[in-house]
């Protein structure tokens, strides 16, 4: 028999085993983009509706006491005789949040999943990083069961500490979904791009946890407080399709998370059923995401990354 | 159903059945294989649960499909069997048919010539053996009759449970040659079932049993019978159709007016096959071979009457020549070609020597009779003495009467008759039955019996009676004619005497005129004096007693069988002597030894089939009683049918859909 689970050697090492020079390149070229338009701390590369120091011109207003007197437009004061103030769209930078599930059913597949999501979040985080925005990663799950945190990175100099960091993650344990989502939304600050990476195969059920993230968390703010929400499902093929990962006779499977057990016989009616079940699953998760306006994207780990980043994301609106 | 080897199934079922258990929860043991979840697992197959109301059968099919087949194999060997259509209990009646065309030698399948009769007892034997049972969880077989008949039935064994007394009852009915005549039987059986004790009368009737009837079906009577209310018939049909058959149905000898001291012997063939058959026929006396057919005789096949729908068989006659035999003889005729029944093949015939009647006349007018027993005296009668009534009267006191054949009396009212034959006319005999009452006039014949021997070719409608002695007879005297006046024509038979009574003096009539009354007159001389022993001449058929008239002294009588047996017989009065009925056919050698005689004196009897209905052999394969067809059932259609093939073809189609089904689940 064929197990779904990895090799240990083949795990990525090296920070270039997550990301080569070769994509770095491709990525360059790519940027994050949000549905909406943020205010952020510093100026950044993002335009903000917040009216500010940028070169854009946005409107005028009369002055009032206290206004900075170098944005007066002279010009109209000469002609009018009156004060306007010019007004500026100011750039603002963006927040990127990176999720990833360390649980011990990511170890799963082949490609197992914890390396793929892992070498994706290297991927997203270099293009925040590189595009200036505000990083920050997150991880629940593990050996040890805690929510980690990588935060406020920027700058493309930040991108070995992200990679050092992604590499001494490990999978294992139990997610702990909803209380690290409960964590993350409390934790995370002002507004940006949140990613979750996740198989998001929960006994307990998901929905809970992508509520704190879609209600706002601490920023109380409607449709995700400001954060841009994309659920990523990583799939292995062996999940979706059990028969190419050698499932065949009377089975016993065995959850690698709580030890559950499943006694199985690998018949074409239970195949097809665990297929139905599958496409029943992801649907109710697309469903639940389109309601909260979260956006879910499915994908397999068998998927080129290039491909992935380049064509995949940005037609799912992640990536430009 | 019965299981032959019940305990054999059961050890293998023991022995194999745990194995399979314990093979079967090994192959059960799964491989682990590590998932990342099994959310969507437990669900589909809660899904497949829920949609599939079988699903915990399903779950172990394969188990179940392997259990059947190893107790189908089991069962297999325990033999069972299965009566079909048969209901045990109860009681029956076991009819075997054992008349001459059981003789039948068609009756084994595989051709070893075995009878029709051999078989329908194996056949009711192994009906006993299948209502005993010889298995396990076999029933009580209830109660079982025999009964064995032919042209009358006879009671082998009555109701009873024993079975080796039932097995012994069939095994000892002995083949006869009479008719098949069913009637008798059913209502013995009738008799027997419907009554549970012939001695008490109040006891309740119980049911009727079943009637299981082992016969060829050819049966004269069976037009005449319906089945009564309630009343089962089981025909089992023994015999096959399509085997020839052809046979004596005739045979006659007579010895020429001019040449008293020959014989010419005549005979007639029937086929009974559908084929033209041919055959020679051979001719012996007293066991030497006389004459053989100068070409076989051709018979033609039988047909069947288109208008009638009658099965009329063909029909061949031959004269044998003249042969010169002034002495007694045995005649044997002989068809010289095997068929499937020998019994019809052979007769026999006995011929007296050659002898006239010596007839006494007792006369007082001495016109009518004198002259016409005076012309008898160049056929029959060798020897007429006329004498009076008084010399008649005087030869009965002193016994001297024997030396007569036939006495005629003429209208003399004699004293008394000793032992001797008499035809009287006008004045009524001696006899007690006889009652004269006056006299009556102007009579014609109202009614008469043409079927008596005397009454044949008669024709007494002419007859005119001027005056007659009016009589009263007694019921067991016979009356062969009678006018509204009272009977004319009367038969009384008292021990010795044989009297033949006309009620009337034939010159009181017109009978002399006519050719009629005078026939009449020689018919009954004739009679008279060939009278117990016509049979000798003319043949007895089975069932017939043998009677005969020995001398009074006769002592230590013995009667030789065809079959060589020879026993003896204890007879009170040898004058009437009786012996039988003949069940065999052949030629029967009654003898006797005399006071101070040297050697056995002795007679023999020829007993022969002469049946048509017997000859026909073909088996019937449907009764038909009143308006019920009763369908015959086949020896080979054995009702106890095994089951165990049918039990291994079972289970290979088990075995086959445990296969299918295996490979459907495991193949992805």
């Amino acid at each position: 028999m064929t197990t779904a689970r990895p090799n240990r050697p083949t795990r990525p090492t090296r920070v270039d085993e997550l990301i080569d020079g070769r994509l770095m390149a491709k990525l360059d070229q790519v940027d994050v983009i949000s549905r909406k338009i943020f205010a952020g701390k510093l100026q950044g590369e993002r335009r903000s509706k917040r009216r500010g120091m940028s070169v854009e011109f946005a409107d005028y207003r009369h002055y009032v006491a206290g206004d900075d007197l170098r944005f007066v437009d002279w010009n109209i004061y000469a002609r009018l005789d009156k004060l306007f103030l010019k007004m500026f769209l100011e750039e603002e930078d963006l927040s990127l949040l990176i999720v990833l599930d360390a649980s011990a059913s990511m170890e799963y597949g082949d490609p197992d999943k914890f390396t793929f999501c892992k070498r994706l979040a290297m991927a997203l985080g270099y293009i925040g990083l590189s595009n200036q925005n505000r990083v920050t990663l997150w991880s629940y799950g593990g050996p040890e069961g805690e929510v980690q945190r990588l935060s406020n990175l920027r700058g493309r100099r930040r991108t070995q500490e992200m990679g050092a960091w992604l590499l001494n993650r490990d999978a294992g344990g139990t997610a702990r979904f909803e209380d690290a989502m409960k964590t993350i939304a409390l934790g995370r600050q002002g507004k940006g791009v949140l990613i979750i990476l996740s198989d998001f195969l929960l006994k307990e059920g998901y929905e809970k946890g992508l509520r704190y993230l879609a209600s706002g968390g601490a920023s109380g703010g409607s449709s995700g407080g400001g954060y841009d929400t994309f659920a990523m499902q990583v799939l292995s093929p062996q999940e979706i399709d059990p028969a190419r990962g050698g499932l065949t006779g009377d089975l016993k499977l065995t959850d690698v998370e709580d030890g559950d057990v499943a006694e199985v016989t690998i018949t074409p009616a239970l195949l097809r059923k665990y297929k139905a079940t599958l496409d029943a699953y992801c649907g109710n998760l697309r469903e639940f995401c389109v309601r909260r306006d979260i956006t879910h994207v499915t994908i397999d780990t068998s998927m080129d990354m290039d491909t992935l980043l380049l064509e995949y994301l940005r037609k799912r609106g992640l990536l430009a | 159903m019965t299981w032959l080897t019940p305990l054999t199934g059961l050890l293998l079922a023991a022995a194999v059945v745990p194995p399979l258990l314990l093979l079967y929860f090994l192959k059960l043991r799964r491989r682990p294989a590590p998932v990342s979840c099994t959310l969507l697992w437990k669900k589909s197959l809660e899904d497949l649960r829920a949609n599939a109301p079988f699903q915990r059968l399903r779950y172990s099919v394969l188990l179940l499909l392997q259990l059947i087949a190893l107790l189908l194999v089991a069962l297999a060997l325990m033999q069972p069997q299965i009566d079909v259509g048969q209901r045990r209990g109860g009681r029956f009646v076991l009819l075997i048919d054992n008349s001459a065309s059981m003789n039948t030698l068609d009756g084994d399948p595989e051709g070893r010539g075995r009878s029709r009769l051999e078989q329908a007892k194996a056949l009711a034997k192994a009906r006993v053996e299948r209502l005993f049972g010889t298995g396990l969880f076999s029933g009580p077989p209830g109660q079982i009759m025999v009964i064995a008949f032919a042209d009358r039935p006879e009671v082998r064994t009555p109701f009873t449970d024993s079975r080796q007394q039932i097995i012994e009852a069939i095994e000892t009915i002995e083949q006869s040659d009479g008719g098949t005549a069913v009637a008798e039987a059913f209502s013995l059986a009738r008799a027997f079932t419907t009554t549970p004790d012939p001695d008490d009368a109040t006891a309740a009737p119980e049911a009727p049993a079943s009637l299981e009837l082992f016969s060829d079906g050819r049966i004269s009577d069976l037009d005449t019978e319906v089945l009564k209310p309630g009343e089962s018939l089981v025909y089992n049909v023994v015999g096959r159709a399509g085997d020839d058959n052809v046979g004596l149905v005739s045979l006659a000898a007579q010895r020429p007016y001019e040449s008293q001291g020959q014989i010419q012997v005549f005979a007639a063939l029937a086929n009974f096959g559908a084929a033209e058959i041919s055959t020679d026929v051979q001719l012996s006396v007293n066991g030497t071979v006389q004459a053989i057919t100068p070409k076989p005789i051709r018979v033609p096949g039988a047909t069947v009457d288109p208008t009638s729908g009658a099965f009329v068989a063909g029909r061949e006659q031959i004269a044998f020549l003249p042969f010169e035999q002034p002495r007694s003889a045995v005649v044997e005729v002989a068809l010289l070609r095997e068929d499937a029944l020998e019994v019809d093949n052979v007769a026999n015939i006995v011929i007296p020597p050659s002898r006239r009647l010596r007839v006494a006349l007792v006369d007082e007018e001495e016109f009518f009779l004198p002259g016409l027993l005076d012309d008898l005296k160049l056929t029959m009668i060798s020897d007429v003495q006329s004498m009076t009534g008084a010399q008649f009267d005087a030869l009965a006191e002193a016994g001297e009467l024997e030396s007569f054949d036939v006495i005629v009396i003429d209208d003399y009212a004699a004293k008394r008759l000793p032992a001797g034959r008499y035809l009287s006319f006008g004045a009524a005999p001696p006899l007690e039955g006889f009652n004269e009452f006056g006299v009556k006039g102007q009579l014609f014949v109202r009614s008469s019996k043409t079927e008596h021997p005397i009454m044949q070719s008669v024709d007494l409608s002419d007859l005119y009676i001027h005056s007659m002695r009016a009589i009263t007879a007694a019921s067991d005297i016979e009356v062969l004619a009678e006018a509204p006046e009272g009977p004319i024509i009367l038969h009384a038979s008292r021990g010795p005497v044989q009297v033949l009574h006309v009620s009337f003096n034939p010159l009181d009539s017109n009978g002399p005129l006519g050719h009629n009354f005078v026939t009449l007159v020689c018919q009954a001389i004739e009679w008279l004096g060939t009278s117990r022993d016509a049979l000798t001449r003319e043949g007895l058929r089975p069932g017939q007693p043998i009677t005969a008239r020995l001398p009074p002294s006769a002592r230590d009588v013995r009667m030789r069988q065809p079959d060589g047996r020879e026993t003896s017989v204890a007879t009170p009065d040898p004058e009437l002597f009786a012996w039988g009925p003949v069940k065999r056919v052949g030629l029967y050698d009654l003898t006797w030894e005399m006071p101070g005689g040297e050697g056995r004196e002795s007679r023999a009897f020829a007993v022969n089939l002469f049946s048509e209905s017997e000859g026909r052999i073909d088996p019937r394969e449907t009764l038909t009683l009143g308006q019920e067809q009763v369908v015959g059932r086949r020896p080979e259609q054995s009702l106890q049918t095994p089951l165990w093939p049918w039990a291994l073809a079972t289970c290979i189609a088990v075995l086959m859909l445990e296969w299918w089904v295996y490979v459907r689940r495991t193949g992805v």
